[in-house]
């Protein structure tokens, strides 16, 4: 399929002395994507801000991308390496579409074949800059997977990458982990734009502009972006920081 | 390597590390006629709990079970490969491979990465082709040994001392140390092993998977362990 | 083919004294003695039809099939030889994901059509190889409506309200022309093409065929795909009646 793009060292640069020069840090950056499972699927969000450093550069960017009928992959971390990734699943999905047998690849076989992209590029010690988080439903089963540039993989009811491990992952534990299964979509919303609230205020390389999405029964559906309400009145009684 | 006029070299190395330790145990014990292998399910990194169930213990055959430890997705690559030359041999030999030969087969496997090693410490355990249970254990690159019992992992320096003492009969007077302990035994022990490491080792925790091989077969058990 | 003999027929890199490609005319002799496939356009799709002959009912419905999607909005039916098809059916995926994972749009079938073309057409340079033996028929949507386009042999290519390849496709083409297709629905275009294939099956030859059919229209999202099950029923359906009522008509005269 892709006999003609197909380069020999992709996302490399020859340098002088002929050695190749691999990613060694990201670039142009996505923060925190958050996920978890309710009653009727998934559910994951992410803003809408890609960050040049500490600089806010751009700030209409969707980080939710699907694939397919039944999956959205999540992703922060370098953002060209991330549209890479997205270049190549279009890929899969064509040749998928071209080989007309009716059928359809499954969230799984998705997660697979980006873990081993991801895998196999770190095994080249040239790794793809992201983490990503997989998240659909297959067989009546919602799936939610992570996969980052180690190659690292796992499966878990709730997830999160970047600052977010850090600061949401705490607060999905205590209200949507144990309760996974009963948990309504309105107290999925409730509980993932808190997160992201309490991220805006926490995390500097984040922005109260994002978007949620969902995998149930019925499809993908993903909002337009929207921002969050947000109160600094607390910032009044902080002493210090040269205020 | 650039070299340099006054004959320094500089070295051009990215400064990125491919590996990650993602922390858990697993050991293994052998007895007369049946093994016993357990493992925590906990993965993490650095200071975060990535997720409470990734099983690390994996079935090979019938009768032997691959117990990892160190770099996750390095564990998950290689159980994949000898999962699938282990059904290749299947097939052109029309019979599952003996448990000493799938042995050989794990320690070439690690050898061939030599010089880009597979960043795992696994455990090969099951029943032999005498029906005697049987432990292998293995360093990343593929030195291998027969041994009656193992530990690996986060918690292993908390573990070794006291399978030394209560599996090995080492540091023991008046003690038939060759013997080889009961069922009930070998899982009561893994079982406190993994209750004592869960309070000391941030690393290993969440649940307690455990397997028996015998002559029955493959049996599997799981206790929680602690959330914290 | 009065020159068979004379010599100038062994190579494809030269001419006959009449200014001729021998090879070239071969291979669409090997295109004549494929299943017909029929396209037709309307002004909003393309719908393509393949008559597939069966050499043996062993062989499992529904596979090896000679339609194939090329892009989400390009589709090939093939007529010819099955391996020069396959080539040519990999060499335009090929070319169709290197223009759009370039230029991050819809793969342009200008473009694609003229490269296939070019392609085709270096295999008619050289007496090293042979000129492909196929005949593919391309069906594509883009901003400037539904298009059908036909590959020659020669690597040439001309774009068609309607055409027919294969066995068949004097009497298809006669079929073609009698339709106006200029307002005709694409879901209308579906049964007549379906109506084509019955009717110029020739029975006597070949026992055992399969009606391939694939459109892209606005209906099907500008996706080329296969027809959904109910218009393909519905099409078969009107075929075989018309193909009844036909034999009605001969006895009358």
């Amino acid at each position: 399929m892709n006999g003609i793009s197909s380069f020999e060292h992709p996302n490399s640069t020859v340098t002088a002395d002929g050695t190749y020069k691999h990613t060694t840090s990201p670039i142009v950056t996505g923060t925190s994507v958050l996920a978890l499972k309710y009653k009727d699927g998934v559910m994951l969000t992410a803003d809408c801000l890609a960050s040049y450093g500490s600089l806010a550069r751009f700030r209409n960017v969707e980080r939710l991308h699907p694939v397919g009928k039944n999956t959205i992959i999540g992703a922060s971390g370098d953002m060209s390496d991330f549209q890479h990734v997205q270049n190549q699943l279009n890929g899969l999905m064509l040749s998928e579409h071209v080989t007309d047998d009716d059928q359809v690849l499954g969230t799984k076989s998705i997660y697979k074949y980006l873990s081993n992209i991801m895998y196999n590029r770190r095994s080249k010690v040239n790794p793809l800059w992201n983490k990503f988080i997989v998240a659909g439903l297959e067989d009546g089963e919602s799936f939610l997977g992570f996969v980052d540039l180690y190659g690292t993989t796992y499966k878990s009811p709730v997830m999160a990458t970047g600052f977010g491990a850090h600061i949401a992952l705490p607060i999905l534990r205590k209200y949507a982990e144990a309760r996974c299964d009963t948990l309504t979509e309105e107290e999925a919303i409730e509980i993932l734009d808190n997160c992201m609230r309490v991220l805006y205020y926490r995390d500097a390389r984040s922005f109260n502009k994002i978007q949620r999405a969902k995998v149930t029964a019925s499809g993908i559906e993903i909002t337009a972006p929207y921002s969050l309400e947000t109160n600094w009145d607390f910032a009044e009684s902080i002493i210090g920081y040269g205020a | 390597m650039l070299q340099h006029k006054d004959g320094s070299v500089q070295n051009h190395q990215h400064g990125w590390e491919p590996y990650v330790d993602n922390g858990g145990t697993s050991l293994a014990i052998a007895g007369e006629d049946f093994c016993v292998i357990a493992s925590d399910t906990r993965q993490s990194e650095g200071y975060s709990i990535n997720t409470r169930f990734d099983p690390k213990i994996h079935k090979i055959t019938d009768k032997i079970m691959l117990a990892t430890t160190g770099y996750s997705a390095d564990a998950k690559r290689l159980t994949e490969v000898i999962k699938m030359q282990t059904e290749r041999y299947f097939y052109k030999h029309e019979k599952n491979m003996e448990s000493h030969a799938a042995a050989q087969m794990l320690s070439v496997i690690l050898y061939q990465k030599r010089f880009f090693p597979y960043y795992v410490f696994p455990i090969l355990a099951g029943i032999d082709n005498e029906g005697k249970g049987c432990v292998y254990s293995y360093d990343p690159v593929g030195n291998m040994e027969r041994v009656t019992f193992q530990v690996y992992g986060s918690a292993s320096g908390m573990i070794q001392p006291f399978l030394d003492s209560q599996v090995g009969f080492k540091n023991q007077q008046n003690v038939d140390k060759t013997r080889l302990l009961t069922k009930e035994e070998a899982i009561s022990i893994a079982v406190d092993s993994f209750t004592a490491a869960t309070e000391r080792d941030i690393y290993t925790g969440d649940y307690l998977e455990i397997y028996i091989v015998d002559a029955n077969g493959i049996h599997r058990e799981q206790k929680p362990l602690k959330f914290d | 083919m009065t020159s068979i003999g004379t010599g100038y027929d062994l190579s494809v890199s030269t001419y006959s004294p009449d200014g001729r490609l021998f090879q070239v005319e071969y291979a669409s002799k090997a295109v004549d003695n494929s299943g017909t496939a029929v396209g037709l356009r309307t002004k909003d799709g393309v719908v393509l039809a393949v008559e597939k002959i069966i050499p043996t009912n062993l062989e499992v419905p529904g596979s090896n099939r000679r339609i194939y999607p090329i892009d989400k909005h390009i589709g090939f039916a093939s007529s010819g030889w099955l391996p020069d098809v396959k080539s040519l059916v990999e060499r335009a995926r090929d070319e169709a994901w290197e223009y759009q994972s370039t230029y991050r749009v819809p793969t342009s079938p200008k473009i694609l059509s003229e490269r296939m073309g070019l392609f085709i057409q270096a295999y008619t340079l050289y007496s090293s190889v042979r000129p492909f033996g196929a005949s593919p028929m391309m069906a594509c949507m883009d901003e400037d409506g539904p298009q059908l386009i036909v590959f020659e042999t020669s690597g040439a290519y001309y774009g068609y309200k309607g055409c027919a390849t294969g066995k068949a496709k004097q009497l298809a083409k006669t079929e073609i022309e009698k339709l106006d297709l200029e307002n005709m629905s694409i879901r209308d275009a579906i049964k007549e093409a379906a109506r084509i294939i019955y009717s110029v099956h020739d029975d006597s030859k070949d026992k055992l065929f399969e009606l391939e059919l694939s459109w892209i229209s606005e209906e099907s999202n500008r996706q080329f795909c296969k027809v959904p099950k109910e218009l393909y029923d519905e099409a078969v359906q009107y075929a075989q009646k018309s193909g009844d009522s036909d034999m009605e008509d001969d006895e009358d005269l």
